[in-house]
Protein backbone atom coordinates (compact mmCIF):
# COMPACT_ATOMS: atom_id res chain seq x y z
CA UNK A 1 0.00 0.00 0.00
CA UNK A 2 1.32 3.37 -0.98
CA UNK A 3 1.86 5.36 2.19
CA UNK A 4 2.00 8.81 0.72
CA UNK A 5 -1.04 8.92 -1.56
CA UNK A 6 -4.32 7.45 -0.36
CA UNK A 7 -7.57 7.26 -2.30
CA UNK A 8 -10.81 6.39 -0.52
CA UNK A 9 -13.54 5.05 -2.77
CA UNK A 10 -16.83 5.66 -0.97
CA UNK A 11 -20.36 4.77 -2.00
CA UNK A 12 -23.42 6.51 -0.61
CA UNK A 13 -25.88 3.66 -1.02
CA UNK A 14 -29.06 5.44 -2.04
CA UNK A 15 -32.00 4.01 -3.96
CA UNK A 16 -35.56 5.25 -3.55
CA UNK A 17 -34.81 6.12 0.11
CA UNK A 18 -34.35 9.90 -0.27
CA UNK A 19 -37.71 10.27 -2.03
CA UNK A 20 -39.46 7.75 0.23
CA UNK A 21 -38.52 9.90 3.21
CA UNK A 22 -40.75 12.66 1.87
CA UNK A 23 -43.74 10.79 0.48
CA UNK A 24 -45.24 7.29 0.48
CA UNK A 25 -43.31 4.94 -1.74
CA UNK A 26 -46.48 3.81 -3.48
CA UNK A 27 -46.89 7.33 -4.86
CA UNK A 28 -43.41 7.44 -6.43
CA UNK A 29 -43.44 6.94 -10.20
CA UNK A 30 -41.63 8.24 -13.25
CA UNK A 31 -39.45 11.25 -12.52
CA UNK A 32 -39.87 10.67 -8.76
CA UNK A 33 -38.67 7.06 -9.00
CA UNK A 34 -35.19 7.39 -10.50
CA UNK A 35 -33.89 5.85 -7.27
CA UNK A 36 -35.25 2.42 -8.13
CA UNK A 37 -32.53 2.11 -10.77
CA UNK A 38 -30.14 1.33 -7.90
CA UNK A 39 -32.13 -1.90 -7.34
CA UNK A 40 -32.71 -2.43 -11.07
CA UNK A 41 -29.00 -3.06 -11.66
CA UNK A 42 -27.11 0.05 -10.55
CA UNK A 43 -25.77 -1.21 -7.23
CA UNK A 44 -24.85 -4.66 -8.56
CA UNK A 45 -22.96 -3.00 -11.41
CA UNK A 46 -20.99 -0.77 -9.06
CA UNK A 47 -19.95 -3.83 -7.03
CA UNK A 48 -18.95 -5.62 -10.23
CA UNK A 49 -16.83 -2.65 -11.23
CA UNK A 50 -15.06 -2.55 -7.85
CA UNK A 51 -14.30 -6.26 -8.12
CA UNK A 52 -12.91 -5.82 -11.63
CA UNK A 53 -10.69 -3.05 -10.30
CA UNK A 54 -9.67 -4.95 -7.18
CA UNK A 55 -10.63 -1.97 -5.06
CA UNK A 56 -12.02 -2.32 -1.55
CA UNK A 57 -14.42 0.52 -0.90
CA UNK A 58 -16.47 1.92 1.97
CA UNK A 59 -20.23 1.64 1.57
CA UNK A 60 -22.29 4.02 3.69
CA UNK A 61 -25.60 2.25 4.33
CA UNK A 62 -28.84 3.80 5.49
CA UNK A 63 -30.80 1.07 7.29
CA UNK A 64 -33.61 1.66 4.77
CA UNK A 65 -31.37 0.56 1.87
CA UNK A 66 -29.45 -2.11 3.78
CA UNK A 67 -32.67 -3.98 4.58
CA UNK A 68 -33.80 -3.71 0.96
CA UNK A 69 -30.49 -4.87 -0.54
CA UNK A 70 -29.50 -7.61 1.90
CA UNK A 71 -28.05 -9.90 -0.79
CA UNK A 72 -25.81 -7.19 -2.17
CA UNK A 73 -24.87 -6.02 1.32
CA UNK A 74 -23.67 -9.53 2.11
CA UNK A 75 -21.91 -9.75 -1.25
CA UNK A 76 -20.13 -6.46 -0.54
CA UNK A 77 -18.82 -7.87 2.74
CA UNK A 78 -17.58 -11.03 1.01
CA UNK A 79 -15.77 -8.76 -1.46
CA UNK A 80 -13.95 -7.08 1.42
CA UNK A 81 -15.79 -3.76 1.38
CA UNK A 82 -16.44 -1.89 4.59
CA UNK A 83 -20.01 -1.32 5.77
CA UNK A 84 -20.42 2.04 7.53
CA UNK A 85 -23.54 3.83 8.67
CA UNK A 86 -25.57 6.42 6.82
CA UNK A 87 -28.23 6.70 9.50
CA UNK A 88 -31.69 5.21 9.30
CA UNK A 89 -33.98 6.50 6.57
CA UNK A 90 -32.86 9.96 5.44
CA UNK A 91 -34.41 11.78 8.39
CA UNK A 92 -33.64 15.42 9.11
CA UNK A 93 -31.41 15.19 12.17
CA UNK A 94 -32.34 18.67 13.37
CA UNK A 95 -36.03 17.83 13.25
CA UNK A 96 -35.54 14.82 15.53
CA UNK A 97 -34.80 16.92 18.61
CA UNK A 98 -34.32 14.72 21.66
CA UNK A 99 -34.73 11.58 19.57
CA UNK A 100 -31.56 12.12 17.53
CA UNK A 101 -29.45 9.91 19.83
CA UNK A 102 -32.10 7.19 19.86
CA UNK A 103 -32.25 7.19 16.04
CA UNK A 104 -28.47 7.09 15.63
CA UNK A 105 -28.19 4.24 18.11
CA UNK A 106 -30.97 2.26 16.45
CA UNK A 107 -29.38 2.83 13.03
CA UNK A 108 -26.02 1.59 14.31
CA UNK A 109 -27.56 -1.48 15.94
CA UNK A 110 -29.74 -2.43 12.98
CA UNK A 111 -26.83 -2.17 10.55
CA UNK A 112 -24.68 -4.19 12.95
CA UNK A 113 -27.46 -6.80 13.05
CA UNK A 114 -27.28 -7.13 9.27
CA UNK A 115 -23.50 -7.14 8.91
CA UNK A 116 -22.49 -8.89 12.13
CA UNK A 117 -20.16 -6.14 13.26
CA UNK A 118 -20.47 -2.66 14.75
CA UNK A 119 -19.87 0.03 12.11
CA UNK A 120 -16.84 2.18 12.80
CA UNK A 121 -17.69 5.00 10.46
CA UNK A 122 -20.56 7.37 9.78
CA UNK A 123 -21.56 9.70 6.98
CA UNK A 124 -24.68 11.79 6.72
CA UNK A 125 -25.25 14.36 4.03
CA UNK A 126 -29.06 14.25 3.90
CA UNK A 127 -29.43 16.97 6.49
CA UNK A 128 -27.47 19.35 8.67
CA UNK A 129 -25.69 18.10 11.78
CA UNK A 130 -26.84 19.38 15.15
CA UNK A 131 -24.45 20.43 17.94
CA UNK A 132 -25.12 16.98 19.44
CA UNK A 133 -24.32 14.87 16.39
CA UNK A 134 -20.55 14.43 16.77
CA UNK A 135 -20.72 13.90 20.57
CA UNK A 136 -23.46 11.30 20.00
CA UNK A 137 -21.34 9.52 17.38
CA UNK A 138 -18.48 9.49 19.87
CA UNK A 139 -20.69 8.01 22.58
CA UNK A 140 -21.86 5.33 20.11
CA UNK A 141 -18.27 4.25 19.56
CA UNK A 142 -17.69 5.60 16.07
CA UNK A 143 -14.03 6.02 15.14
CA UNK A 144 -14.57 8.39 12.26
CA UNK A 145 -17.05 10.62 10.50
CA UNK A 146 -16.97 11.38 6.77
CA UNK A 147 -19.65 14.04 6.31
CA UNK A 148 -17.63 17.25 6.19
CA UNK A 149 -16.10 19.08 3.22
CA UNK A 150 -13.88 21.47 5.19
CA UNK A 151 -10.38 20.09 4.59
CA UNK A 152 -8.14 18.37 2.04
CA UNK A 153 -6.94 15.73 4.49
CA UNK A 154 -8.08 13.83 7.58
CA UNK A 155 -8.08 15.75 10.86
CA UNK A 156 -8.95 15.01 14.51
CA UNK A 157 -12.49 15.71 15.76
CA UNK A 158 -11.46 16.42 19.34
CA UNK A 159 -12.53 20.07 19.10
CA UNK A 160 -15.93 19.05 17.70
CA UNK A 161 -16.81 16.87 20.66
CA UNK A 162 -15.37 13.66 19.29
CA UNK A 163 -12.15 13.00 21.25
CA UNK A 164 -10.08 10.35 19.49
CA UNK A 165 -12.30 10.46 16.40
CA UNK A 166 -11.07 11.36 12.94
CA UNK A 167 -12.81 13.33 10.21
CA UNK A 168 -12.27 11.90 6.71
CA UNK A 169 -13.57 14.75 4.57
CA UNK A 170 -15.19 14.05 1.23
CA UNK A 171 -14.87 16.35 -1.73
CA UNK A 172 -17.74 17.87 -3.70
CA UNK A 173 -15.67 18.08 -6.86
CA UNK A 174 -14.73 14.41 -6.60
CA UNK A 175 -18.34 13.28 -6.25
CA UNK A 176 -20.57 11.99 -9.06
CA UNK A 177 -23.77 13.69 -7.88
CA UNK A 178 -22.20 17.16 -7.94
CA UNK A 179 -21.77 16.94 -11.70
CA UNK A 180 -24.54 14.60 -12.82
CA UNK A 181 -27.20 16.54 -10.92
CA UNK A 182 -26.33 19.29 -13.44
CA UNK A 183 -26.81 16.77 -16.28
CA UNK A 184 -23.35 17.21 -17.74
CA UNK A 185 -22.04 14.53 -20.05
CA UNK A 186 -19.94 11.79 -18.53
CA UNK A 187 -16.86 13.05 -20.37
CA UNK A 188 -17.35 16.42 -18.69
CA UNK A 189 -17.84 14.77 -15.28
CA UNK A 190 -14.67 12.75 -15.84
CA UNK A 191 -12.74 15.91 -16.70
CA UNK A 192 -13.92 17.47 -13.43
CA UNK A 193 -12.86 14.39 -11.45
CA UNK A 194 -9.43 14.37 -13.04
CA UNK A 195 -8.89 18.07 -12.36
CA UNK A 196 -10.01 17.75 -8.75
CA UNK A 197 -8.44 14.39 -7.97
CA UNK A 198 -5.01 15.13 -9.43
CA UNK A 199 -4.80 18.39 -7.49
CA UNK A 200 -6.00 16.86 -4.22
CA UNK A 201 -3.45 14.06 -4.40
CA UNK A 202 -0.71 16.58 -5.20
CA UNK A 203 -1.75 18.84 -2.32
CA UNK A 204 -2.03 16.51 0.66
CA UNK A 205 -1.86 13.00 -0.78
CA UNK A 206 -5.51 12.33 0.09
CA UNK A 207 -8.53 12.03 -2.17
CA UNK A 208 -12.01 10.81 -1.26
CA UNK A 209 -14.07 9.73 -4.27
CA UNK A 210 -17.81 9.63 -3.59
CA UNK A 211 -20.21 7.64 -5.77
CA UNK A 212 -23.91 6.78 -5.84
CA UNK A 213 -25.52 3.69 -7.46
CA UNK A 214 -28.42 5.62 -9.03
CA UNK A 215 -28.67 6.45 -12.72
CA UNK A 216 -29.71 10.09 -12.44
CA UNK A 217 -27.17 11.61 -10.06
CA UNK A 218 -24.92 8.59 -9.78
CA UNK A 219 -22.80 6.18 -11.77
CA UNK A 220 -25.07 3.11 -11.82
CA UNK A 221 -25.18 3.23 -15.63
CA UNK A 222 -22.68 0.96 -17.37
CA UNK A 223 -21.31 3.77 -19.56
CA UNK A 224 -20.62 5.98 -16.55
CA UNK A 225 -18.89 3.17 -14.68
CA UNK A 226 -16.40 2.95 -17.54
CA UNK A 227 -15.40 6.54 -16.70
CA UNK A 228 -15.02 5.66 -13.02
CA UNK A 229 -12.74 2.78 -14.00
CA UNK A 230 -10.61 5.14 -16.08
CA UNK A 231 -10.33 7.43 -13.07
CA UNK A 232 -9.30 4.62 -10.72
CA UNK A 233 -6.72 3.44 -13.26
CA UNK A 234 -5.38 6.97 -13.49
CA UNK A 235 -5.04 7.27 -9.69
CA UNK A 236 -3.35 3.87 -9.54
CA UNK A 237 -0.89 4.82 -12.29
CA UNK A 238 -0.06 7.96 -10.32
CA UNK A 239 1.06 5.78 -7.42
CA UNK A 240 -1.98 6.14 -5.18
CA UNK A 241 -3.10 3.27 -2.95
CA UNK A 242 -6.74 2.45 -2.25
CA UNK A 243 -7.89 1.82 1.29
CA UNK A 244 -11.09 1.71 3.25
CA UNK A 245 -12.11 4.58 5.48
CA UNK A 246 -11.69 2.41 8.61
CA UNK A 247 -8.12 1.54 7.61
CA UNK A 248 -7.16 5.16 7.10
CA UNK A 249 -8.95 6.26 10.29
CA UNK A 250 -7.02 3.62 12.26
CA UNK A 251 -3.76 4.86 10.82
CA UNK A 252 -4.54 8.42 11.90
CA UNK A 253 -5.69 7.32 15.34
CA UNK A 254 -2.35 5.55 15.89
CA UNK A 255 -0.24 8.38 14.53
CA UNK A 256 -2.29 11.14 16.16
CA UNK B 1 -35.20 -6.68 -6.92
CA UNK B 2 -31.77 -6.88 -8.52
CA UNK B 3 -32.17 -7.57 -12.20
CA UNK B 4 -28.49 -7.77 -13.03
CA UNK B 5 -26.97 -10.70 -11.20
CA UNK B 6 -23.85 -9.72 -9.37
CA UNK B 7 -20.65 -11.10 -10.82
CA UNK B 8 -21.64 -11.05 -14.50
CA UNK B 9 -18.80 -9.77 -16.68
CA UNK B 10 -19.89 -6.83 -18.81
CA UNK B 11 -19.92 -8.82 -22.03
CA UNK B 12 -21.58 -11.94 -20.63
CA UNK B 13 -25.16 -10.64 -20.45
CA UNK B 14 -27.30 -13.16 -22.35
CA UNK B 15 -28.79 -11.77 -25.55
CA UNK B 16 -32.50 -11.12 -24.87
CA UNK B 17 -33.23 -10.35 -28.52
CA UNK B 18 -32.86 -13.76 -30.14
CA UNK B 19 -36.64 -14.40 -30.20
CA UNK B 20 -37.06 -11.02 -31.92
CA UNK B 21 -34.37 -11.97 -34.39
CA UNK B 22 -36.21 -15.21 -35.22
CA UNK B 23 -39.50 -13.33 -35.58
CA UNK B 24 -37.98 -10.79 -37.98
CA UNK B 25 -36.42 -13.53 -40.11
CA UNK B 26 -39.68 -15.46 -40.23
CA UNK B 27 -41.38 -12.29 -41.49
CA UNK B 28 -38.68 -11.71 -44.05
CA UNK B 29 -37.66 -8.48 -42.33
CA UNK B 30 -34.05 -9.48 -41.75
CA UNK B 31 -31.62 -10.66 -44.38
CA UNK B 32 -30.64 -14.34 -44.06
CA UNK B 33 -26.95 -13.43 -43.79
CA UNK B 34 -27.50 -10.58 -41.28
CA UNK B 35 -25.93 -10.84 -37.83
CA UNK B 36 -28.30 -11.82 -35.00
CA UNK B 37 -30.00 -8.84 -33.37
CA UNK B 38 -28.05 -7.89 -30.24
CA UNK B 39 -29.60 -4.50 -29.53
CA UNK B 40 -32.79 -2.60 -30.27
CA UNK B 41 -32.91 1.14 -30.89
CA UNK B 42 -36.15 3.02 -30.34
CA UNK B 43 -36.05 6.63 -31.50
CA UNK B 44 -38.67 8.69 -29.72
CA UNK B 45 -39.45 12.24 -30.78
CA UNK B 46 -41.28 14.37 -28.21
CA UNK B 47 -42.96 16.88 -30.50
CA UNK B 48 -43.71 19.36 -27.67
CA UNK B 49 -45.10 22.10 -29.84
CA UNK B 50 -46.95 25.21 -28.59
CA UNK B 51 -48.83 22.96 -26.15
CA UNK B 52 -45.91 23.44 -23.78
CA UNK B 53 -46.14 27.24 -23.77
CA UNK B 54 -49.94 27.22 -23.61
CA UNK B 55 -49.73 24.81 -20.68
CA UNK B 56 -47.53 27.35 -18.94
CA UNK B 57 -50.14 30.02 -19.62
CA UNK B 58 -47.81 31.78 -22.07
CA UNK B 59 -49.27 33.13 -25.29
CA UNK B 60 -47.43 31.16 -28.00
CA UNK B 61 -46.13 34.07 -30.07
CA UNK B 62 -43.19 36.43 -29.85
CA UNK B 63 -40.50 34.97 -27.58
CA UNK B 64 -42.67 32.02 -26.43
CA UNK B 65 -42.29 30.14 -29.71
CA UNK B 66 -39.77 27.38 -28.97
CA UNK B 67 -42.66 24.95 -29.51
CA UNK B 68 -43.68 26.59 -32.77
CA UNK B 69 -40.14 25.93 -33.95
CA UNK B 70 -40.88 22.21 -33.66
CA UNK B 71 -43.90 22.56 -35.93
CA UNK B 72 -42.27 24.89 -38.47
CA UNK B 73 -38.75 23.50 -38.64
CA UNK B 74 -37.88 20.74 -36.20
CA UNK B 75 -40.36 18.03 -37.16
CA UNK B 76 -39.75 18.36 -40.93
CA UNK B 77 -36.02 18.26 -40.27
CA UNK B 78 -36.28 15.14 -38.10
CA UNK B 79 -38.57 13.48 -40.66
CA UNK B 80 -35.97 14.11 -43.35
CA UNK B 81 -33.18 12.62 -41.21
CA UNK B 82 -35.24 9.55 -40.28
CA UNK B 83 -36.24 9.00 -43.90
CA UNK B 84 -32.63 9.18 -45.03
CA UNK B 85 -31.65 6.48 -42.51
CA UNK B 86 -34.80 4.46 -43.22
CA UNK B 87 -35.66 4.39 -39.53
CA UNK B 88 -39.17 4.23 -38.07
CA UNK B 89 -39.70 6.35 -34.95
CA UNK B 90 -42.30 7.03 -32.28
CA UNK B 91 -43.60 10.60 -32.12
CA UNK B 92 -45.18 11.60 -28.81
CA UNK B 93 -47.89 14.16 -29.39
CA UNK B 94 -49.71 16.53 -27.05
CA UNK B 95 -53.47 16.74 -27.68
CA UNK B 96 -53.39 20.52 -28.07
CA UNK B 97 -50.76 20.31 -30.82
CA UNK B 98 -52.73 17.68 -32.74
CA UNK B 99 -55.86 19.84 -32.46
CA UNK B 100 -54.14 22.96 -33.77
CA UNK B 101 -51.53 21.56 -36.18
CA UNK B 102 -52.99 18.30 -37.52
CA UNK B 103 -51.17 18.61 -40.85
CA UNK B 104 -47.73 18.06 -39.32
CA UNK B 105 -48.92 14.91 -37.55
CA UNK B 106 -50.47 13.60 -40.78
CA UNK B 107 -47.04 14.07 -42.36
CA UNK B 108 -45.54 12.00 -39.54
CA UNK B 109 -48.05 9.20 -40.11
CA UNK B 110 -47.62 9.36 -43.86
CA UNK B 111 -43.90 8.78 -43.37
CA UNK B 112 -44.69 5.53 -41.58
CA UNK B 113 -43.99 6.58 -37.99
CA UNK B 114 -46.00 5.91 -34.84
CA UNK B 115 -48.05 8.55 -33.03
CA UNK B 116 -48.33 8.08 -29.26
CA UNK B 117 -49.84 10.24 -26.52
CA UNK B 118 -48.02 12.83 -24.43
CA UNK B 119 -50.62 14.74 -22.41
CA UNK B 120 -52.93 17.52 -23.58
CA UNK B 121 -50.89 20.60 -22.61
CA UNK B 122 -47.70 18.75 -21.59
CA UNK B 123 -49.00 18.86 -18.03
CA UNK B 124 -45.98 18.72 -15.71
CA UNK B 125 -48.09 19.30 -12.63
CA UNK B 126 -50.34 17.15 -10.48
CA UNK B 127 -53.68 16.69 -12.22
CA UNK B 128 -55.58 15.15 -9.33
CA UNK B 129 -58.94 13.65 -10.22
CA UNK B 130 -58.92 15.30 -13.66
CA UNK B 131 -56.13 13.07 -14.92
CA UNK B 132 -58.19 10.20 -16.42
CA UNK B 133 -60.44 12.64 -18.29
CA UNK B 134 -57.43 14.50 -19.70
CA UNK B 135 -55.82 11.26 -20.87
CA UNK B 136 -59.06 10.39 -22.62
CA UNK B 137 -59.34 13.87 -24.13
CA UNK B 138 -55.99 13.59 -25.92
CA UNK B 139 -56.78 10.00 -26.90
CA UNK B 140 -60.00 11.09 -28.61
CA UNK B 141 -58.33 14.07 -30.31
CA UNK B 142 -55.71 11.81 -31.88
CA UNK B 143 -58.39 9.39 -33.03
CA UNK B 144 -60.60 12.14 -34.43
CA UNK B 145 -57.95 14.26 -36.14
CA UNK B 146 -55.59 11.56 -37.35
CA UNK B 147 -57.73 8.44 -37.62
CA UNK B 148 -55.36 6.30 -35.55
CA UNK B 149 -55.63 4.91 -32.03
CA UNK B 150 -52.52 5.44 -29.92
CA UNK B 151 -51.35 2.45 -27.88
CA UNK B 152 -48.49 4.17 -26.05
CA UNK B 153 -48.03 7.02 -23.63
CA UNK B 154 -45.05 8.85 -22.21
CA UNK B 155 -45.55 11.23 -19.36
CA UNK B 156 -44.83 14.86 -20.12
CA UNK B 157 -41.99 15.69 -17.67
CA UNK B 158 -42.13 12.23 -16.08
CA UNK B 159 -45.06 13.04 -13.78
CA UNK B 160 -47.35 10.12 -12.99
CA UNK B 161 -49.84 9.16 -10.34
CA UNK B 162 -51.64 6.08 -9.12
CA UNK B 163 -54.46 7.01 -11.51
CA UNK B 164 -52.32 6.93 -14.66
CA UNK B 165 -51.91 3.25 -15.50
CA UNK B 166 -55.51 2.22 -14.70
CA UNK B 167 -56.78 5.04 -16.94
CA UNK B 168 -54.41 4.10 -19.78
CA UNK B 169 -55.37 0.44 -19.55
CA UNK B 170 -59.07 1.29 -19.66
CA UNK B 171 -58.40 3.17 -22.91
CA UNK B 172 -56.63 0.15 -24.37
CA UNK B 173 -53.04 1.36 -24.17
CA UNK B 174 -50.32 -1.30 -24.33
CA UNK B 175 -47.26 0.52 -23.01
CA UNK B 176 -45.95 3.32 -20.79
CA UNK B 177 -42.57 4.89 -21.60
CA UNK B 178 -42.12 6.94 -18.43
CA UNK B 179 -40.23 4.85 -15.88
CA UNK B 180 -36.47 5.15 -15.38
CA UNK B 181 -35.67 2.19 -13.16
CA UNK B 182 -34.33 -0.46 -15.55
CA UNK B 183 -32.49 -0.70 -18.84
CA UNK B 184 -34.99 -3.20 -20.23
CA UNK B 185 -38.70 -3.57 -20.93
CA UNK B 186 -40.66 -5.18 -18.10
CA UNK B 187 -44.19 -6.19 -17.19
CA UNK B 188 -45.61 -4.05 -14.38
CA UNK B 189 -46.41 -5.86 -11.16
CA UNK B 190 -50.08 -6.74 -11.42
CA UNK B 191 -52.03 -7.85 -8.39
CA UNK B 192 -53.40 -11.33 -8.90
CA UNK B 193 -51.17 -11.98 -11.91
CA UNK B 194 -53.43 -10.28 -14.42
CA UNK B 195 -53.10 -10.88 -18.14
CA UNK B 196 -49.90 -9.68 -19.80
CA UNK B 197 -51.52 -6.90 -21.81
CA UNK B 198 -49.33 -3.93 -20.84
CA UNK B 199 -45.58 -3.37 -20.80
CA UNK B 200 -43.24 -0.77 -19.35
CA UNK B 201 -40.75 0.56 -21.91
CA UNK B 202 -38.48 2.73 -19.70
CA UNK B 203 -36.98 5.91 -21.08
CA UNK B 204 -33.58 7.31 -20.20
CA UNK B 205 -33.84 10.99 -19.39
CA UNK B 206 -30.35 11.18 -17.93
CA UNK B 207 -28.06 10.10 -20.73
CA UNK B 208 -30.05 9.29 -23.90
CA UNK B 209 -32.09 12.49 -24.04
CA UNK B 210 -31.17 15.79 -25.66
CA UNK B 211 -32.99 18.22 -23.39
CA UNK B 212 -31.15 17.55 -20.08
CA UNK B 213 -27.76 17.80 -21.80
CA UNK B 214 -28.58 20.95 -23.75
CA UNK B 215 -30.85 22.81 -21.35
CA UNK B 216 -29.48 21.82 -17.94
CA UNK B 217 -25.97 20.64 -18.79
CA UNK B 218 -25.31 23.31 -21.42
CA UNK B 219 -23.49 20.72 -23.54
CA UNK B 220 -22.21 21.21 -27.04
CA UNK B 221 -23.96 19.08 -29.64
CA UNK B 222 -20.65 17.27 -30.14
CA UNK B 223 -20.58 16.40 -26.42
CA UNK B 224 -24.14 15.07 -26.49
CA UNK B 225 -23.25 12.96 -29.53
CA UNK B 226 -20.23 11.46 -27.74
CA UNK B 227 -22.33 10.63 -24.69
CA UNK B 228 -25.01 8.95 -26.81
CA UNK B 229 -22.41 6.82 -28.54
CA UNK B 230 -20.83 5.78 -25.21
CA UNK B 231 -24.24 4.95 -23.79
CA UNK B 232 -25.15 2.96 -26.89
CA UNK B 233 -21.88 1.01 -26.77
CA UNK B 234 -22.35 0.16 -23.08
CA UNK B 235 -25.98 -0.90 -23.52
CA UNK B 236 -25.36 -3.10 -26.56
CA UNK B 237 -23.06 -5.21 -24.38
CA UNK B 238 -25.72 -5.53 -21.68
CA UNK B 239 -29.50 -5.43 -22.01
CA UNK B 240 -29.36 -4.05 -25.55
CA UNK B 241 -32.32 -1.72 -25.07
CA UNK B 242 -31.50 1.75 -26.40
CA UNK B 243 -34.28 4.30 -25.93
CA UNK B 244 -33.29 7.66 -27.41
CA UNK B 245 -35.40 10.77 -26.87
CA UNK B 246 -35.12 13.97 -28.89
CA UNK B 247 -37.17 17.15 -29.02
CA UNK B 248 -37.59 19.02 -32.33
CA UNK B 249 -38.19 22.30 -30.48
CA UNK B 250 -35.84 25.23 -30.17
CA UNK B 251 -34.28 26.07 -26.80
CA UNK B 252 -32.98 22.80 -25.34
CA UNK B 253 -34.15 20.55 -28.15
CA UNK B 254 -32.58 19.05 -31.26
CA UNK B 255 -34.55 20.85 -33.93
CA UNK B 256 -31.97 23.52 -34.74
CA UNK B 257 -29.37 22.79 -37.44
CA UNK B 258 -26.34 22.15 -35.20
CA UNK B 259 -28.17 19.79 -32.89
CA UNK B 260 -30.17 18.09 -35.63
CA UNK B 261 -26.78 17.35 -37.20
CA UNK B 262 -25.67 15.60 -33.99
CA UNK B 263 -28.82 13.47 -34.09
CA UNK B 264 -28.14 12.71 -37.75
CA UNK B 265 -24.57 11.62 -36.94
CA UNK B 266 -25.72 9.41 -34.08
CA UNK B 267 -28.34 7.69 -36.24
CA UNK B 268 -25.71 7.24 -38.94
CA UNK B 269 -23.42 5.62 -36.36
CA UNK B 270 -26.14 3.18 -35.32
CA UNK B 271 -27.32 2.55 -38.88
CA UNK B 272 -24.06 0.83 -39.83
CA UNK B 273 -24.09 -1.55 -36.84
CA UNK B 274 -25.05 -4.92 -38.30
CA UNK B 275 -26.57 -6.28 -35.07
CA UNK B 276 -28.94 -3.43 -34.24
CA UNK B 277 -32.63 -3.39 -35.10
CA UNK B 278 -34.49 -0.08 -35.14
CA UNK B 279 -38.17 -0.26 -34.26
CA UNK B 280 -41.06 1.79 -32.89
CA UNK B 281 -42.13 1.41 -29.29
CA UNK B 282 -45.43 0.04 -30.56
CA UNK B 283 -43.63 -2.75 -32.43
CA UNK B 284 -41.44 -3.45 -29.42
CA UNK B 285 -44.46 -3.59 -27.10
CA UNK B 286 -46.17 -6.03 -29.46
CA UNK B 287 -43.07 -8.22 -29.51
CA UNK B 288 -42.64 -8.19 -25.73
CA UNK B 289 -46.30 -8.90 -25.02
CA UNK B 290 -46.13 -11.88 -27.37
CA UNK B 291 -43.35 -13.28 -25.13
CA UNK B 292 -44.43 -12.11 -21.67
CA UNK B 293 -42.40 -14.65 -19.72
CA UNK B 294 -39.17 -13.10 -21.00
CA UNK B 295 -40.04 -9.71 -19.54
CA UNK B 296 -41.29 -10.46 -16.05
CA UNK B 297 -39.60 -8.92 -13.06
CA UNK B 298 -37.67 -11.10 -10.65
Amino acid sequence: MSADKAVLVTLNVQGIGPEAAAQPESSLHGRDAHGRYAYGGGLARVLDMLRRQGVRATLFWPVFEAERCRDLLEQSLRDGHEAASQGNAFEDLAALGDREGEMLERARDRLAGLTGSIPRGFRYTSSAFTPDTVPLLHRLGYRYDSSAIDDDAPYPLDDDGGPGMVELPWSEGLCDATHFSRRVTQDRAYAHWVEQGDALLAADGYACLTLHPRADNGVGRAARLRKVEQLLERFRAAGAGFMTCAELAARHAHSG
Amino acid sequence: MQRIPYGVPPDACPNPWLPLDRELRAQGLRAPDAAPVRAVLCVTVHVDGPAVEVGRKQFPAGPHTAGRYAIRRGVPRHLEILARHGMPATFFACGYDVEHYPAVFRDILAAGHEIAAHGYLHEAWDLGEDEPALLEKTHRIIQRELGVTPVGWCSPSGRKSHRTLPALRRLGYRYDASEKDQDRPYLPASPGGAAADFIMLPNNTVSLDDYPFYFTGHSLAAEAYDNWVQEFEALRRAEGYVHLTVHPKAGGGSGTPARAAALDRFLAYVAVQPDVHVMTLEALARHCLAHPDSWRNA
